[in-house]
């Protein structure tokens, strides 16, 4: 994790800092979503509670913590209660591997009587070198909670639940995997870091051995223009995964009451909650990152704006620190924009039947994802050339 | 640091994990020491839901044969496509060193299988649910 | 003792306890859990070596399919009589220590295979390697492995068939038309 106290120490924060700040985002998007529910629905919303509602997360949170802590009979208890801790684990650990800024260098300093650095911090828990494996790998995981939960809870209907989204989240994982198999090869790497590497700077690319560039600068060099089925595809399937609406089969009221975790109650269903909202970001963060350039802004570099800061007047180190400030901006622009279309198809598709979703994903999706494999193959082997 | 490609902080991992299962514990714990017990504890609150009504089935009821069949079709053609990673990765290179053609058609070969077998499910209407 | 040794002893212990979970534990669904874990043990001691594709693949392929399956069988059917017909009997236990017999053996023999057979030349593969190891291993699968790789295809369709008409056979939930 680092060479000395002080980069492990910097690590570990970062790392308890990522996991707090999804935890803290689920709140915000609870009331982004009853607030966006109710403007869709022509309603008010939660709008008592301080300046706008926004102080009801507060409250949703205080009621929740003194909400009677309640096992059935039935259930087994040590499942039952470890289910909800095991549900933050794969978001955030899949999470933390997306990059979020540019990395800041720190120049080497004196202190404390010895000589510390030079560093490099990331704007991430870990760069990882096989980035997508294991995102996908981790977020697989996921399943064993819901399973865990449903048998757990000792009910028929958290069972059907568990066993329906269980293999609802399988099904579209093959879907979801097979779709950036067109962006793995387009960047020929795993590592995130060097698919947003990749896509800075205008929009450009080689054919036939001539190069191919846009007239105007500020159309950038994002994948969604490379691989737009594969977008729509790896964005359908991770509504599956996160089993959000049209895709939210585990949790059918009508005919399945709640779901996997229809015995869950006060903080542990929280948890849920919170696993959930953890999904729905890291498909918002990964949809970024392959096809929307991550953290880098539209018409110019980071090394660009590196240069631009420098202008200012500013020195090299601080112009780096600024720079990252500015990239992480960005990311969290782009970031918020999906996980509002999240929230917006919510409300506006209604759901889909079993078989239907079982079709979409296997003769539909399945297929169409093979296709953009192909395609993308031959394309860049008859381009190459 | 090592370059990007080959590094993977594991220890960054498990520290992580092992934060998060405590922090999470804790959570369930401090929800349990501020809610409390109420005082109703009979035996139609203990019991798991239903509507209304005393639960009729067993927990352990008979269910379709569909979902181990997907869960097994899953494994297959998970593997399959983890096979086409490796071959993503490096088919620029292999194309830029002249090698491009035959890894084409022996990845042909291998998709064909893949949509023959996909073909196969899905008339045999293994993937059908009713 | 390094940070990396300290690294490997701690994941080889949970590794190893975690496989210890799986037989000791009684509950089957328990035992699967523990293997789960055991899964996500192997591969991050396959991240100590290294291998960080491989690693990845045992979490997505193993933990991440494979297990599933397993847990979503186990959590379906109501095991206790097969536990206790596995359980009890002069028979059952003769078969158990014959198994755990074998598999000592196994074990053992791996062992002592690896290290008179393996180690000088890996390590000098190993050395010699340099660049992105997840391409290398493409380049090598594409290359000397080609044969087996396109036999594992057919393999894996010849398994989904062998499913399909297992799942059938008697009965299932296939209303036959034809």
């Amino acid at each position: 994790m680092g060479q000395d106290i002080l980069e492990i120490t910097i690590n570990s924060v970062k790392l308890i800092l990522i996991f707090l700040m999804m935890v803290q985002a689920v709140p915000i998007l609870v009331w982004l979503e009853r607030r966006g529910s109710a403007f869709i629905q022509n309603r008010f919303g939660p709008n008592r509670v301080g300046p706008l509602g926004l102080v009801q997360l507060l409250a949703d949170a205080v009621k929740f913590l003194t909400k009677e802590d309640f096992a059935p009979d039935k259930a087994v208890r040590s499942l039952f209660y470890a289910a909800p801790v095991f549900a933050l684990i794969p978001a955030t650990l899949a999470y933390a591997a997306i990059p979020m800024s540019t990395p800041i260098s720190i120049a080497a300093f004196e202190a404390f009587g010895s000589t510390w650095g030079p560093y490099l911090f990331r704007v991430q828990g870990y760069e990882i070198g096989v980035g997508i494996v294991f995102i996908l790998g981790v977020s697989s995981l996921a399943a064993y909670t819901i399973l865990m939960a449903g048998w757990g809870s000792g009910s028929k209907f958290s069972l059907l639940g568990a066993l329906r989204a269980s293999a609802q989240v399988i099904s579209y994982e093959l879907a979801l995997g097979l779709s950036i198999v067109g962006v793995i090869m387009m960047y020929g790497t795993f590592n995130l870091s060097e698919m947003i590497q990749a896509q800075q700077g205008p929009f450009q690319f080689s054919a036939f051995g001539y190069t191919i560039a846009s007239t105007v600068d500020w159309i950038p060099n994002w994948g969604i223009f490379y691989q737009p089925i594969g977008f729509i595809l790896f964005f359908a399937a991770a509504f599956a995964e996160s089993n959000r609406l049209p895709f939210d089969l585990a949790e059918g009221e009508a005919e399945l009451v709640a779901g996997f975790h229809t015995e869950y109650g006060g903080f542990k269903m929280l948890m849920f909650f919170i696993g959930e909202y953890g999904h729905m970001m890291i498909a918002a963060g990964l949809a970024t990152t392959f096809f929307f350039g991550g953290y880098g802004i539209p018409g110019i570099t980071a090394q660009e704006l590196q240069q631009v800061i420098v202008g200012w007047g500013y020195a090299d180190q601080t112009a780096n620190i600024l720079n990252a400030v500015l990239h992480f901006l960005m990311y969290n622009v782009k970031f918020a924009i999906f996980l509002w279309i999240f929230i917006h198809v919510r409300w506006t598709l209604p759901r889909f039947r079993y078989d239907q979703l079982m079709d979409l994903g296997w003769k539909t999706m399945l297929p169409w994802a093979l296709a953009n494999t192909i395609l993308t193959a031959i394309v860049i082997y008859v381009v190459a050339a | 640091m090592t370059s990007a490609a080959t590094s993977m902080p594991i220890g960054g991992i498990i520290f992580l994990a092992i934060f998060i299962a405590i922090f999470g514990t804790g959570l369930i714990f401090l929800a349990r020491a501020i809610g409390g017990q109420r005082k109703n504890n009979s035996a139609a609150k203990r019991d798991v839901y239903e509507c209304g009504i005393p639960g009729q089935e067993k927990k352990e009821s008979k269910v379709s044969v569909k979902f181990y069949l997907t869960a097994i079709l899953f494994i297959l053609f998970d593997i399959e496509i983890i096979f086409m990673y490796p071959w993503a990765i490096s088919f620029r290179d292999f194309i830029s060193s002249g090698m491009g053609t035959p890894v084409l058609i022996s990845m042909g070969v291998f998709v064909a299988v893949f949509i023959y077998g996909l073909w196969w499910e899905v008339k045999s209407r293994a993937l059908e649910w009713d | 003792m390094t940070a990396d040794a300290f690294l490997f002893w701690f994941l080889a212990l949970i590794t190893i306890g975690g496989a210890s979970l799986v037989i000791l534990m009684k509950n089957p669904i328990y035992s699967a859990l523990a293997l789960v874990f055991t899964m996500c043990g192997i591969a991050a001691l396959f991240v100590t070596l290294d291998a960080f594709f491989v690693a990845g693949v045992q979490i997505i392929v193993y933990a991440g399919a494979v297990m599933v399956l397993f847990v979503m069988v186990l959590m379906l059917f109501d095991l206790k009589h097969e536990v206790e017909a596995f359980s009890k009997g002069r028979i059952t236990g003769a078969i158990k220590l014959a198994t755990a017999g074998l598999l000592a053996g196994l074990v053992m023999g791996a062992i002592f295979y690896s290290s008179t057979a393996v180690d000088t030349v890996i390590t000098k593969q190993l050395a010699a390697a340099s660049g992105d190891p997840s391409k290398q291993l493409g380049m090598r699968l594409f290359t000397q492995h080609i044969f087996a790789f396109e036999a594992l295809g057919i393999l894996l369709l010849v398994v989904a068939v062998g499913a399909v008409a297992l799942a059938r056979s008697k009965g299932g939930t296939h209303h036959d038309q034809r």
